[in-house]
């Protein structure tokens, strides 16, 4: 898939639909937010790996995650980036 | 844009959810005698004083009427609701002391079972204490509590509550909890649409026969029994570990059910429950962070489901990538969303027909058992009214069908286990051995 979004907007639009999925207030969740503290459930989580599947089309559902990946928005980002330019 | 009709304060409209537990309450008291209540008990480090737990409960019951509510039907809009009392005397939440000169944990243990096994004295009775006081070090404070007024998680927020009240809080905190809710009559498209999802995924579901425990005849008084385990902090964390290594994602919830489903295989006797498929229903929390005083009371989840085939020997690590799956399509499909659609259209059904409907589906034997594994507890303080809180665990409802529940519940980073099934069910030896190859599994490298 050619990779036209950039790290920095996956980052950004990351964190805009962490926000969405978790209700919270524009701007609450950033690049520093450390995200097992947001208190997402497995389910909230399986949510966002949809949304993540739709908007970047990448599919992370299945395996591949370290628990390190999902601990901030730049890690998952990364991954994001990095399956999108494979 | 969502619009609702103005609607009573005196009112808090049933949600799909309270719907669908209110049908199984329903179906459980027509079949066991019994209704869908559960016990939450607090196992403290110290001799609490009913003196100084009443009268907060009595400043509980003030402050929020709806404890005393019942359910009623609005004839305007069919819809089912909360009738909140007006009055401003309530009758006192009911607190019985039992003291023990010395620890007897086993007659504890068995007052417990019988705090829970008893029917609330009249219709908007929801809640009622019982305290063991076992010597001077240790008591025990049982909460039963009727789930169509609380949930589990619910029920460690009420505790919560009562040491907040005991701290001079609770005007800080009572008008953050959520008191009615309007009818939302609105979204039928999408709830027609729901409903719609919702059936050809059951419909799939019923192609093959459910392994289901026999239910005792109708009609008889029946007791439910429970047994209880605890993980130890450090077997907690590394199950956690090796649950998310399995799943690959952070997600423990189906490694727990494969290895319930795992036990259930070795411990059943043979031959085998009938039936080709292992069925489980489970609950998913529709509380997010933040809101656990907004939505402190009734049913704040929604459900999945797990199946498994029965003649499988997979191990429990394989059957947990095939549940991991089953969570993404059902995620995919919206099922805990269509799940709550669905029940909000079922509404307009009183609960005994909604409890015949569901017994139909078939031919009552939905699921082999429910299974919860909640990793959020609404209780965490470390301390009740003064004294060090050692543990807080469950003694779960169980509806009849299917008469058996699994669950895991967390308290203080550690896993408590409890199996509650529905005497004549099942026997002691057989649940016994049930949670015994559960714990194994949970523990087992």
């Amino acid at each position: 898939m050619p990779n036209s979004l950039t790290l920095e907007e996956i980052q950004s639009q990351l964190c805009a639909e962490i926000q969405t999925i978790m209700s919270l207030r524009p701007g609450s969740v950033t690049t520093q937010t450390h995200l097992p503290a947001l208190g997402m459930d497995s389910l909230r989580f399986v949510s966002l790996l949809l949304v993540i599947e739709q908007k970047f089309g990448v599919n992370l559902m299945k395996g591949g995650l370290k628990p390190e990946d999902t601990k901030t928005v730049p890690n998952f980002a990364a991954v994001i980036f990095a399956r999108r330019s494979a | 844009m969502s619009w609702s009709l103005p609607y009573s304060r005196q009112r808090r409209y049933l949600t799909g959810m309270d719907w669908i537990l209110g049908a199984l309450d329903h179906g459980a008291r027509k079949r066991i005698g019994l209704g869908g209540f559960s016990q939450a008990i607090l196992d403290l480090g110290g001799d609490l004083s009913p003196e100084i737990l009443l009268p907060l409960l009595n400043q509980i019951s003030k402050r929020l009427p709806l404890i005393h509510g019942r359910v009623a039907r609005d004839w305007l809009n069919l819809a089912p609701y909360w009738k909140v009392p007006r009055k401003s005397d309530p009758p006192p939440i009911p607190l019985k002391v039992i003291d023990f000169p010395e620890e007897d944990l086993n007659t504890a243990e068995r007052l417990l079972d019988d705090h829970v096994n008893k029917p609330f004295d009249s219709e908007s009775q929801h809640l009622r204490f019982l305290l063991i006081r076992l010597g001077s070090r240790r008591s025990l404070l049982g909460m039963v509590f009727d789930h169509r007024l609380l949930d589990a998680f619910g029920a460690e927020a009420l505790f919560r509550l009562i040491d907040l009240t005991f701290r001079g809080q609770l005007n800080e905190f009572a008008p953050l909890i959520k008191q009615t809710e309007p009818a939302h009559l609105d979204h039928w498209k999408r709830r027609l649409t729901s409903g719609r999802t919702l059936n050809h995924f059951l419909y799939r579901l019923n192609e093959r026969t459910v392994c289901a425990l026999q239910m005792p005849p109708t009609g008889v008084t029946r007791r439910i029994k429970f047994l209880h385990d605890s993980l130890t902090l450090e077997e907690t964390a590394d199950f956690n570990r090796r649950a998310v290594e399995e799943a690959g994602i952070p997600m423990t919830l189906p490694s727990a059910a494969a290895r319930a489903i795992a036990a259930m295989r070795t411990a059943i006797p043979s031959p085998p429950l009938p039936g080709q498929d292992w069925l489980l229903f489970t609950s998913a929390s529709a509380r997010l962070p933040g809101q656990e005083w907004e939505k402190l009371f009734f049913n704040q989840f929604s459900m999945m489901t797990f199946s498994a085939d029965s003649k499988s020997t997979d191990p429990p690590t394989q059957i947990a990538l095939v549940l991991r799956d089953q969570v993404f399509e059902q995620m995919k499909l919206q099922i805990p969303f269509a799940m709550q659609d669905a029940g909000a259209l079922g509404r307009i059904c009183p609960h005994w027909l909604g409890s015949r409907l569901m017994n139909l589906l078939a031919g009552g034997r939905f699921c082999s058992f429910y299974f919860a594994c909640l990793r959020d507890t609404g209780f965490s303080g470390e301390s009740f009214l003064g004294l060090p809180v050692t543990n807080l665990y469950h003694k779960p409802l169980v509806f009849a069908p299917p008469g058996l529940n699994i669950c895991m519940t967390t308290f203080a980073g550690r896993f408590n286990l409890v199996i509650s099934y529905v005497e004549d069910a099942l026997s002691d030896r057989v649940a016994a051995r049930i949670l015994h190859e559960f714990k194994a599994l949970l523990v087992k490298n």
